[in-house]
């Protein structure tokens, strides 16, 4: 009996991927970090534009995460929540103003925390392979082990491979990051197309009528 | 009859039902849900899931609400504390009774 409640919950929390809307909205930010990296190589360097680049870093990656949440919220309500129902899940109500400014100064510090690195090594070459790992590992494994979906783990293999990859290729550092991003990117705006194309095959618009 | 068989006689009827137990299910792993989620996991018709939720509304195990998200009307369906209680306590009794017949046998 246990593993049928177990069973429900994680039907239930699956419900948040079913749609590929979050795919497609990190793919999205991806990309745009993606650009991001390419803007800041192409700086000239002797100028202070690329370090303020990398001091606005944090603040892009976390407005980013907060414009990336809303933009998943407002599709889910145009495309979603008609089709299939809303839920709202358990997680909004624990992100307090607490917790989210402690999140916000944990991404903050680790953000600079790899630019010092960078900076203090000369290089940015084992970015992508380190990105690669925590995106990978955390962001896609965390998924993983919260609804079960096999296609978070194809995810976490190709962010750990591109990652690997890109550092170890040889190219400029920003440019391997970049191309991780995009690759990573395109990669999710595709796998998150495919699956929202399908989700519409099979949901169509209910006629809405009175619910009880 | 043992005392693990007669537990299953203090079972709460109200969540007992299939239906029902479904559906607290369901709203004890989210904040909130609407009809058509609910009517879409359960399977159950509109008319069958419309009155297994006043059943549970009457006993203050579910509270709904009626509203709108943008332009889209909702009747938003959530658990109560009295729901998840009652809950937990129902799937502590069935298990204590699992248990108590799997020492039996």
């Amino acid at each position: 009996m246990e593993q049928n409640f177990t069973e429900i919950k994680r039907r239930v929390r699956h419900y948040w991927f079913k749609d590929g809307i979050g795919e497609i909205s990190v793919g999205g930010l991806l990309t745009a970090l993606a650009i991001y990296f390419a803007g800041h190589r192409a700086l000239p360097p002797v100028s202070n534009a690329p370090l303020y680049l990398d001091l606005g870093l944090a603040f892009i990656f976390i407005l980013g995460i907060a414009f990336t949440r809303r933009l998943i919220l407002i599709f889910k309500t145009r495309i979603t929540y008609p089709r299939t129902g809303y839920v709202e899940y358990r997680m909004e109500s624990v992100s307090s103003l607490p917790v989210r400014i402690g999140i916000f100064i944990a991404i903050a510090a680790f953000i600079l925390l790899l630019i010092m690195i960078g900076r203090w090594v000369g290089s940015f070459q084992w970015v992508p392979a380190l990105l690669g790992g925590l995106i990978g590992v955390i962001a896609f494994g965390v998924n993983k082990l919260a609804a079960g979906l096999e296609r978070f783990v194809y995810h976490a293999v190709l962010s750990l491979v591109l990652g690997i990859g890109f550092s170890v290729s040889g190219l400029p550092p920003q440019y391997g990051l970049s191309l991780y991003y995009l690759v990573l990117g395109v990669w999710l705006i595709g796998w998150g197309g495919r699956i929202l194309k399908k989700y519409l095959r099979e949901n169509p618009l209910p006629e809405r009528g009175a619910d009880d | 009859m043992t005392d693990g068989l007669r537990s299953l006689t203090d079972l709460d009827r109200i969540i007992h039902e299939p239906a029902r137990l479904l559906i607290l299910t369901i709203l004890s792993g989210v904040v909130s849900a609407d009809f058509l989620f609910l009517q879409r996991e359960t399977g159950l018709t509109k008319g069958n899931l419309s009155a297994h939720l006043s059943r549970l509304e009457e006993t203050g195990y579910v509270r709904i609400e009626k509203t709108f998200k943008g332009k889209l009307p909702l009747t938003i369906c959530k658990l109560t504390a009295a729901g998840q209680k009652a809950l937990a306590k129902y799937r502590q009794q069935v298990q204590e009774f699992m248990k108590k017949t799997a020492d039996a046998n």
